[in-house]
Parts: C-alpha cells; structure tokens; sequence
C-alpha cells in the first residue's frame, strides 16, 4: 500500500529458509546491480549481512534494516526500523510471572544469535525476572529454524526439568515445537506457551497457547517505504525507529487493533475470489 | 697557439693533452667500477658481513630473521616461540659467516625440552634436526647443557648440572654463549646471578665451516632476548676454554635463588602452580557458556587447550572457545592444556571469562585449525575458535599497539586479519595486493576488534600464520601498461632497425650502380670510341671512288655514335653523385643536362614551395621516377624542351616532368618505356604516378607522394599504424 502511495515497484524475495543467509546474501547481492533505489531488509543472520549491506550503502542505496538490527551504526544511507526487543523481553516476563504467581521455572527456548533482536529479548527477559522476580528460574536452550529439532529440545527440556510450567519461545519455531511437545506428551498438558512472533494468526483453539507477542510488521513495512521514498526525494530519513510489540491474548485476539496487527491482507485493494462455472 | 692541418677530421683537431685525458677517463672509470664491483662482491662473500649483529626485539623489529616452524612472534620486547614443536628454528645471518660467537637471555617455557642457540646453519628446512650445524641448548629434562651437531641428524654431548648448581627451570631467565671458532665450538651457560653454570667444548675434525645463527628450541616453547653476535678471534675462544675446569665442568653457584621477570609473564607464581597437577571434575563445555546466565554472574570451569595467548588468552575445546582476558596464573604457550575457572559474560556468539584463573595441565600439539570458508566463519558459528580460511588480500596497513592489519574479501564476504608487526615487515613489504592467501588464526566477532566493519576478525599468532598460494593476476592495470609500452617500444625499435636495412640495402644499391657506371665508362665508353676513331681513320684511307664502302664506313660510324651515347646516357643513369651532392631539383636538372649533352635540347627546372626534408627513401625514388622520365624522353620524344619541376606542400610533394615531343597514345603498346618500373617505385613510397601523354603533343609525367607528418609523442602510434597499412598494401600490390 506504502508503495502504491509513493508509486514504487517493490520487488519482493526471500530466501525459503529462514535461517539461510547465503540465500538472502546471494538476492542482497543480485539486486545490486539491477538500479534499484533502496533496499528494505529483515536481516536472517546479523554478521554475515554486515559486508553485503557495507557493500550496498557504498554504492549510495539507501537501505532500511527493519526488525532486528545488524552491527552497522545508523546513519548515512542506513536506517533501522527495529522491534522493541527490551520492551519484548520485559512482556513476556511479566507475562511468565502472572503465569507463575511470582514463583516456579520457565524454559526459554529459541536462544539464537544468528538473530541480534533475540539475543535482546532474551537477556531482557531474564535480568527483568532476576530483578523483579528472584524466585522465577530460568532454563535457556539453544534454537534453531528447524521444527522438529526445536520439538526435541522441548521434550528434553521439559523431561529434565519437570518443574518447569511455562515455556517462552523466542522465535516461532521454537514455540511450535513447544507446543508440540506438550500436546503429544499427556503429562505435560499443564504447561502454557509465550510465543514470540508468531507466524500469521495464534491459534488459541490449542489449550497450550498461553499468549504471543507480535511485531508491528505492518508499520515496519510502510514506515521503511516511506523512508526510501524520502531519500528518492531528498528528504532526511531518520536514522532509527523503534516500534513496540504487543502482547496478544485469547482477550484481546479479537479487537480491531489485533486484528489489523496479524491480518495477512497487505495490498491496496483486496482480493475478490470468485467461482467459474 | 697551435697550428692544425686544414681537412682532418673532428678528432684529429683535438690537442694531444686532451686526447689523452678523453683516452684516460674512460679507461679510469673502468678500473675503478671494476675495482667497485670487485669490492662489493669481497663484501657480499666476506666471512663478517653484517657483524657484529645485535638484535632489536626491544624496539619491535625482527624482521631479518626467518622462522622454520613454530610460532616465533615478538612480546614485550623479546622473541618467543610458543609452539612445543621439536626443532623449531629461527635464523639469521649470513650463510658465508665463519668464526662468531652467538650470546642470548634464554628461559624455557616447557617443563620437558630444551631451548638454545645455533651457529653455522646451513640447508635449513622444517624439521626435527633439518639443518647442517651446531645447537648448545639448555634441556631442563635431564638439568644440562647439551652441545652438538645437527647434519639432518643428530650427534651431542651433553653436560649434567649436579645437585649443587641446581636445576634448570622453566620461567627463568638464563645466559647462553655459544662459539664457533675453526673446527671447535664451545657454548657455556650462566645463571641470571652471572655466575658461569656449566661449560662444554667439543672439536669437530670434519667441521662445518659457515653458516647462519640462530635460535632454536626442541619440545618446549621459549623466549629470547639480547641476541649478540659478534666476530670470534683466537682469544676469544682461549679464554672461553680457559675457563673450563680439568673435568670440563665448571661448578658455578646454583641459579635456583635468582629469578628474573620478563614483563607480562607472571614469573612469580609458585613452583606449585607451575607443576602439572590432575584436573578438577567438575569442569563444563565451552559452548555451555553461552547459556549462562545473563542476569547473575557464574562462576564456572571450563578445560581446553590454548590457541592464542596474546591480546587476549583463547582456550578452546571440541564445543567452542572462550577468551579469558588477563588470567591469573603460570604463563601459558599455545598448545597447553588447560584448565581456567571465573566468571561468565556469555556473549551472543561465546563467552568471556572474567578475573579467571588458569593452570596448565599438560603440554600437548596445538589444536589443528578447521578449515572453513569465510561465508561460514561470518555467522559467528567459529566465534573463539582456530580456523583456516583463504581471501584475496585487498589492503594492508599498519595499526595501532605495533599491529599489521590486512583486509581480504572472499566471495560475498570481507574479513581482516591483525599480527603483531613483530617479524612481519618483510612478509608485510612482499604481499602485493589481490594475492590469494591462507590464514590461520582465531576468528573473533567481538566488535572491539571488529569495529563493526567487517562480520569478523582473523586474530594471527604469528606472519607465519599467512601463506601465499598465489600472487595477483597478471592482468592488472600496471603489468599490461608494461606490455602494451614494451610492445609499442619493440615495435618502433623495430621499425627503426628495418628503416636502417633499407638505408643499407638502398647505399649497396647505389654503390653497384657506381660501380658499373664507371666499369661501362672505363670498358665501353672508351672503346666505343676507339671504334669510332679507327672507323673514321678507315673511311679516311678509303679513296672516293668506293662509295659503297664509304657508305657502309658511315653507317657503322653512325651506329657507333649512336651506341656511344646510349652508352653515356646509361652511365648518367646510374652514376648517383648528382643526387648526393645537390636537391632534388639540382639532381634532376644535371641528370638532364648530361642526358642532352651535346643536342639541342632545351633542359629547364622550377621549384616552388618551402623546402622540407624528406627520408631519404623519397628523395631516391623520386629520382629514379624523375631520371627515368627524362630518359624516355630523351631516347623516345625527340623533344626541343623539357621541363622539370618539384612542388612542395605542408603534406606531399609533386614532381613533374614535361616534354614537347611525339607523345605516345597509351592504349598503345608501352613496353619498354620503363612504366612499369615507375609504378612499382611509387607504390613503394605510397606515391600516385599519372602519365598524360598525346600523339604529337609532348608528354606529362606527375608523381604526388604524401610526405610523413612530423612525428611527435602523440602522433607516432597514428603514424605507425599507417605506415604499416600502407606497408601491406605495398606488397600486396607489388606481388601482384
């Protein structure tokens, strides 16, 4: 819609795997040199990024890195449209006291740090329960974009450590898994999920599901667009943005607001389906 | 003043004392650059060139010595090898050095090794015992001086420390001296106190007569400082065998009291914790670090092996690495088997030991490097960890705290690699830009070393952690500039060699035409008209009644004539003086003038245009074209006149030669009027030749020939390129 506005052509790709870098360097790279004006990215790896992105903005493309931040400063050519990662760590440990009444152990699965953003999220999380609530234990594990392996290091997790009640996963896959591992294991039916963004609407309709906390992709999308239309057109890009996540509860999944922040209908004028005959 | 003899050539005019100094300076310079090369060569080969020698770790550099394994790298302001290798060796010198003496602070850093000095090295390579000379080391397995000599294998005696001098021990600092003088060699060891500790002499009949020193050490890492090399006289060496006892040992003081510190190594620590001791069981996996917590600080043990010790301490174990800045502790080598305890900063990609401590377990190989990619080693994935990766250098640079810093790219990604400057700056000097090196080192994805810039950083423990596989590609900018300048220079030099063989060919031409000219004058000429007289004398002594035959006289007195002047005019012809010694249009004019000698033919000349000079190739052909018409003229026209006149312009040249005589139709049979010859030697010159000639109407010949531009710097390539077009179509034609 941002680009209908700006009357842009946005040449849309992603690699089929989330965790593939290559891939994203190799469209980072490849649309290098086809003339295009500005480069909005969602960054799969933050250090392997850093030299094609380096290479971009030496060329003057104006670059928006939205979601999690690389370790390039701001400034220039580059801008950042970040999640509120401290703000997301701080949600969702509030949320995993209220769960625990201030008490018991949480497994936090989903540590990454190919991804900066849940690095951020997960240090945050467990200083704001160290500091406000001491009596919360944290288990961390290792994540991974591989669902199945997430799966195991769920079961594992929670068979090692039969106290734990509450699992926050830090990145989709690893909520999945999660919530996988307790359906298919009777005696961990008890256990409640927060997931981290979540990929499309949560599906509250599985008991496990506690609770998500999403990113405002939407604002991020139309926010970056518009910073590489006011290069185009000589204005000043700011060079960071922060936007704040929001937690998602079976109480409010249904307000206007959630609805706009997890509907998947991003284009200006919307899809009429028909039939044939 | 002096008189000299008009006609003699430019030499001959120049005063005898003169001549002589011109004849003496040459012959002076000769000698002494002579005299200067054999000299330098006497200095090159000269058995003390370079000495005495001493070193200059203090101030950073080391870059004339060479290193044959280990990891030899300069800290804090004296040589350390940290690799237990067997036999790492580290030289310098001259390979043509005889008798010198090598003196050196030396400390062990192994507990089971020796660590030494060597001298006259030669046929050195990466080995146990790869080199040709003699090594005295102080082995502190066994508490003795071992002496010896290594041929790509090994022979020594060895001298015991007995109880009252001590023990040798790691961590201390120690006095070595070993010379070479003739065929014996005698090392002696003090102890930091200064007192001698033990000697030891041997002579070797069949000695190795030169070669390098070095440093040396075997199983055990070490440090070396004060490197003094220095001539060995006579007296040097009595004085060092002198000072052996009858038994050859000398019993010194013990050096166990004495200590001495070499700053950054903790040499205080106690002889407990530089023991190897068992290790505690509850130790964890480097890569559990990572998992630590964020919000309360642990205290953890982790056991591994070191892989770096400088800027930072870098152990590593099969799950990851972890740096441990400023430990506590023993000093540790590269190769050590740890094990470190204190606090945990896990780190996004690895962790950090904070305010640690740690104890060596046990000596063992350093870890191998794994061989990644640099794709793979930018996802932090090898963050702590020694790897192996190739890159093509980019730049390179001097940083701060004494450090080279080299960039590389590799495919998708960059990286840079840092090293102590150390020994590097004739690796640093020889490393050309886009060569495709090898680096080993511990990658690092800690911004303080990367600045950000890149997605990680190569921390090297030594320049020898560089190889080069390849130089840069031939094509760059500044070797095909070469090529192309070395090409367009062969290329004139070239044309100039063939312009002179032309020039030469042209001259032997001439010289035979000369040549039988004056053959044709002195042979034919003459006897022509020999034969005209003796006819005429004939006809004289005839009486008038024979008519016939005085008829017949007449007519072969006529034909003689006749033969006489086709005679005169082919000596005209050929004889080239006229072009030598006049213009064009003075030659031309005189070629004329000798050709109508004796007729009543009218022989006029004009020129107009500013006289520019032209090869002489131009000039020559011009003149044939010109004397080759005039002969047709002559021979063919019966003309009353002929006119002959030379045009110059800013770019050509136009020859004209008129005559009023018969003309010829040229649709008509031409043989034998040399038109032919006039075309094929303007096509030579590129020139355009027109004959414009009418039955009863005179004839016309005109030759326009493009003069060549002056050449300037910029204009020769154009130049050279038409030349060599119009060369091709020349001989296209001419083939024709």
């Amino acid at each position: 819609m941002a680009a209908v506005r700006a009357k842009a052509h946005i040449y849309w790709n992603a690699p089929t795997r989330e965790d593939d870098a290559e891939g994203q360097i190799a469209i980072v790279n490849q649309i290098m040199g086809k003339g295009y004006q500005g480069l909005v990215l969602a960054p799969d790896q933050a250090l392997a990024l850093i030299t094609p992105v380096r290479r971009l903005l030496a060329r003057g493309v104006p670059t928006v890195i939205v979601g999690s931040p690389l370790p390039i400063p701001a400034g220039g050519k580059l801008s950042y449209i970040l999640n509120d990662e401290e703000t997301g760590g701080r949600i969702a440990a509030q949320r995993v006291a209220e769960l625990l009444h201030g008490r018991g152990s949480v497994a936090v699965l989903g540590v990454n740090a190919d991804i900066a953003g849940i690095m951020t999220r997960a240090r945050s999380l467990e200083l704001f329960l160290a500091q406000n609530y001491p009596n919360i234990h944290v288990v961390k594990k290792m994540g991974s974009f591989n669902f199945l392996h997430e799966q195991q290091v769920a079961e594992e997790t929670l068979k090692a450590n039969p106290d734990v009640t509450v699992i926050v996963g830090l990145m989709w896959t690893s909520a999945r898994g999660a919530i996988s591992a307790i359906e298919e294991t009777p005696g961990h039916r008890g256990v409640k999920v927060i997931a981290f963004d979540p990929d499309g609407a949560l599906p509250f309709e599985i008991g496990a599901i506690d609770s998500g906390i999403v990113q405002d992709t939407r604002s991020m999308g139309r926010l970056a667009v518009d910073m590489i239309d006011a290069e185009r057109h000589g204005r000043a890009m700011p060079a960071l943005i922060k936007l704040q996540p929001t937690l998602i509860t079976r109480q409010n999944v249904d307000s206007p607001e959630i609805r706009l922040l997890t509907s998947m209908e991003w284009r200006a004028t919307p899809w009429v389906w028909g039939t044939t005959h | 003043m002096e008189s000299y003899p008009l006609g003699l050539g430019h030499d001959a005019l120049i005063p005898v004392p003169m001549q002589r100094r011109l004849f003496l300076f040459p012959v002076t310079r000769c000698v002494l650059t002579v005299l200067a090369l054999l000299f330098h060569l006497g200095c090159l080969h000269s058995p003390t060139r370079g000495l005495p020698y001493r070193d200059s770790f203090a101030s950073g550099k080391a870059g004339e010595w060479r290193a044959l394994g280990g990891t030899w790298e300069l800290v804090n302001g004296a040589m350390r090898n940290d690799s237990d290798e067997r036999g790492a060796k580290l030289l310098t010198g001259s390979a043509r050095w005889r008798d010198y003496s090598i003196e050196a602070d030396v400390m062990l850093l192994g507990q089971d090794g020796d660590a030494g000095l060597i001298v006259r090295s030669s046929d050195e390579e990466e080995g146990v015992d790869s080199y040709m000379g003699y090594y005295a080391g102080l082995r502190n397995h066994d508490d003795s001086l071992v002496l010896g000599r290594a041929d790509h294998g090994w022979m020594e005696t060895v001298k015991k420390l007995d109880s009252i001098e001590g023990r040798i021990q790691p961590f201390r600092w120690y006095h070595l001296t070993l010379l070479a003088y003739g065929c014996q060699i005698v090392a002696s060891a003090t102890s930091p106190s200064q007192d001698v500790l033990i000697y030891s002499a041997i002579t070797d009949k069949d000695c190795v007569p030169s070669g390098r020193a070095g440093l040396r050490s075997y199983a055990s890492g070490g440090v070396w400082k004060n490197v003094v090399i220095r001539p060995a006289t006579h007296e040097d060496l009595t004085a060092m065998l002198g000072a052996i006892p009858s038994d050859e040992v000398f019993a010194g003081a013990s050096s166990s009291s004495a200590s001495s510190e070499i700053s950054g190594l903790d040499t205080t620590a106690s002889q407990a914790e530089q023991q190897p001791f068992g290790p505690t069981t509850n130790t964890q996996s480097i890569g559990s670090l990572r998992l630590s917590s964020f919000s309360n600080t642990a205290i953890a043990t982790v056991r591994g092996v070191v892989i770096l010790t400088s800027p930072a301490l870098f152990v590593q174990d099969s799950t990851g690495g972890v740096s441990v800045p400023h430990p506590n502790g023993p000093p540790l080598k590269i190769g050590d088997e740890v094990e470190v305890s204190g606090e945990v900063h896990p780190g996004n990609f690895s962790s950090t030991l904070e305010h640690a401590t740690a104890r060596v377990l046990w000596a063992r190989n350093p870890v191998p490097a794994v061989s990644v990619t640099a794709s793979q080693a930018a996802t932090g994935a090898f963050d702590t960890n020694f790897i192996e990766l190739e890159g093509t250098l980019r730049s390179k640079g001097y940083g701060p705290d004494n450090t080279l810093i080299f960039d590389f790219d590799a495919g998708a990604q960059a990286f840079r690699a840092i090293v102590n400057r150390g020994r590097g700056d004739v690796l640093f000097n020889a490393l050309k830009l886009n060569s495709l090196l090898r680096l080993r080192g511990i990658c690092v994805v800690d911004p303080a070393y990367t600045l950000n810039l890149t997605p990680f950083v190569l921390l090297l423990r030594s320049t020898d952690d560089l190889k080069i596989l390849a130089g840069p590609p031939w094509w760059d900018t500044g070797h095909l500039v070469t090529i192309v300048i070395g090409v367009l220079t062969l290329a004139v030099v070239t044309i100039f060699l063939y312009g002179q063989a032309e020039n030469w060919r042209l001259r032997a031409v001439m010289e035979e035409r000369e040549r039988l000219a004056h053959e044709m004058h002195d042979t034919l000429a003459q006897s022509f008209a020999g034969i005209g007289f003796q006819l005429e004398a004939v006809r004289n002594g005839i009486p008038p009644e024979m008519p016939v035959t005085h008829h017949q006289l007449e007519v072969a007195s006529d034909l003689v004539n006749h033969s006489h002047e086709e005679a005169r005019r082919s000596i005209a012809m050929l004889r080239p003086e006229s072009l030598q010694t006049g213009d064009l249009i003075t030659a031309l004019e005189s070629c004329a003038h000798r050709m109508v000698e004796g007729g009543a033919v009218q022989v006029t000349s004009t020129r107009s245009g500013e006289v520019r000079p032209m090869p002489r190739r131009f000039t020559d052909t011009l003149y044939r074209i010109g004397q080759e018409a005039i002969a047709n003229a002559v021979r063919h026209a019966h003309p009353t006149t002929i006119a002959i006149s030379l045009e110059y312009q800013k770019n050509l040249v136009r020859l004209l030669v008129a005559d009023d005589g018969t003309g010829f139709s040229q649709s008509g049979n031409l043989r034998g009027f040399g038109l032919r010859g006039m075309r094929n030697r303007a096509a030579t010159i590129s020139a355009v030749l027109q004959i414009l000639s009418t039955p009863s109407q005179g004839t016309r010949i005109r030759v326009v020939a493009s003069l060549p531009p002056r050449v300037t710097f910029l204009s020769w390539p154009q130049f050279l390129w038409k030349y060599l077009m119009e060369h091709r179509t020349n001989v296209q034609s001419a083939r024709q």
